[in-house]
């Protein structure tokens, strides 16, 4: 049984320390995913505690047989984020997430060089800027496969689509962010 | 193979992954190398793949686990690890902290209040230090001469009254006061107590308050025994 499995049976049996271990094996995961696709760190809290909020809920109607934990995590966050989208653009606040954009805060090893450190932030603000720009369908396959490291197998788990589908959207999304940044100025790498 | 733009891109992703067959693949090759379009296009997406493929995963922020933690098992005492900032705060709250705290306190406002005086007075000043210091040195000097001067008295009664254990074994009556009524013919009678004082002529005609002045016990200024003046001594 995976390690992902054990923790889940033993939290249904009330153990506390199993669930802690649970959210910091998994937190990481869900606030990456959900800041990549709101552009918001605030935001990305929020989601992040909605998402564990709702896993602690329904932790007994996880199945391992039906698919690994983190596809299942990854399941919850995205019908989440995608909940999130639909109410901001009915209350038209996120419809321009380009123009609130807020700075990116991420911390790296502290052995990289510091031109290093300030290519990868320029790099990953660049990537969440041109993420902003697409369509959310096209973002969460792009996001799920190219920045979470999900296969189709696992993405089409998640989006609940045929694997035709995932294919499809990835590689739109992929193109129309190329040119994304091309129009942005960013060259390739 | 026909191949054309619509078709690569829609096998873009494929070819870079390296999941198209062989054949299609060098049909992709081949138009890509003639197609300008295409073949920028194939060079911005691979770009862009190998971007995200760098690009780290963010960190979490900080309180972001406990924030989970508290939201799901509800809230706990802080760990080690959470007490961030205030957690020093906790030390000065044990018992033996508080108490270094206040007495160090309370020196520095003794201290500072000494050093501000009153009345722009410093006690802390040199001179008003040497003035104090002078003052307790004759104040001390002086009550040590008093207490010696006083044991010196009360051991030269007692050896005299040791000396003349008759004399004054008898009561003594009051002295007789000189009289002031223009009486002249008036005598003493014989056994008047003043001949018998004549061996201590000292100790008679001494009135209170010059006993007050030689600061003696009440039981010996009570009109029995007037021990010699200090000068005398």
């Amino acid at each position: 049984m995976e390690p992902d499995a054990q923790l889940v049976l033993l939290c249904l049996r009330g153990d506390g320390p199993s669930w802690e271990e649970l959210v910091r094996r998994h937190t990481r995961r869900v606030y990456n995913l959900c800041y990549r696709f709101t552009g918001n760190a605030a935001s990305a809290e929020d989601l992040s505690q909605e998402v564990f909020l709702r896993i602690f809920r329904t932790l007994g109607s996880y199945q391992s047989v039906h698919g690994a934990f983190p596809t299942w995590l990854t399941s919850v966050t995205r019908n989440l984020l995608v909940d999130h989208y639909r109410r901001s653009r009915r209350d038209r606040v996120t419809d321009s997430m380009e123009d609130t954009m807020p700075q990116l805060e991420e911390k790296h090893s502290p052995m990289r060089a510091p031109d290093k450190l300030a290519e990868a932030a320029e790099l990953s603000e660049q990537l969440q800027r041109g993420l902003a720009r697409l369509s959310p369908e096209l973002r969460e396959a792009v996001i799920l496969r190219d920045l979470q490291g999900l296969d189709y197998g696992e993405i089409r788990g998640v989006l609940q689509v045929p694997e035709g589908t995932v294919k499809s959207r990835i590689n739109r999304g992929r193109i129309e962010l190329a040119r994304v940044l091309d129009e942005m100025g960013v060259r390739p790498a | 193979m026909d191949w054309n733009c619509t078709r690569t891109e829609e096998r873009l992703s494929d070819f870079l992954e390296g999941a198209l067959p062989a054949a299609e693949a060098a049909a992709f090759s081949a138009h890509a190398v003639g197609c300008a379009e295409c073949s920028k296009l194939v060079a911005q997406v691979r770009g862009l793949m190998l971007r995200m493929e760098q690009t780290p995963q963010l960190e979490v922020p900080a309180p972001l686990e406990r924030r989970i933690l508290d939201a799901t098992l509800g809230r706990r005492p802080p760990t080690a690890e959470t007490k961030g900032w205030f957690g020093w705060l906790q030390i000065i709250w044990q018992p033996r902290f508080a108490m270094g705290i206040v007495t160090v306190a309370a020196s520095f406002v003794i201290v500072f209040h000494a050093a501000a005086g009153e009345n722009g007075r410093s006690a802390l000043n040199p001179m008003n230090l040497l003035r104090g210091a002078n003052r307790q040195v004759h104040l001390t000097y002086a009550r040590g001469a008093k207490m010696v001067n006083n044991l010196r008295v009360v051991y030269e009664i007692e050896s005299r009254l040791s000396a003349q254990p008759e004399s004054l074994s008898e009561p003594v009556a009051p002295p007789t006061r000189p009289s002031t009524d223009g009486q002249p013919g008036q005598q003493p009678p014989a056994n008047d107590p003043h001949e018998k004082s004549q061996t201590i002529p000292h100790l008679r005609h001494r009135t209170t308050p010059e006993l007050a002045e030689m600061d003696l016990q009440p039981d010996f200024a009570n009109g029995s025994f007037d021990p010699a003046p200090r000068s005398t001594l």
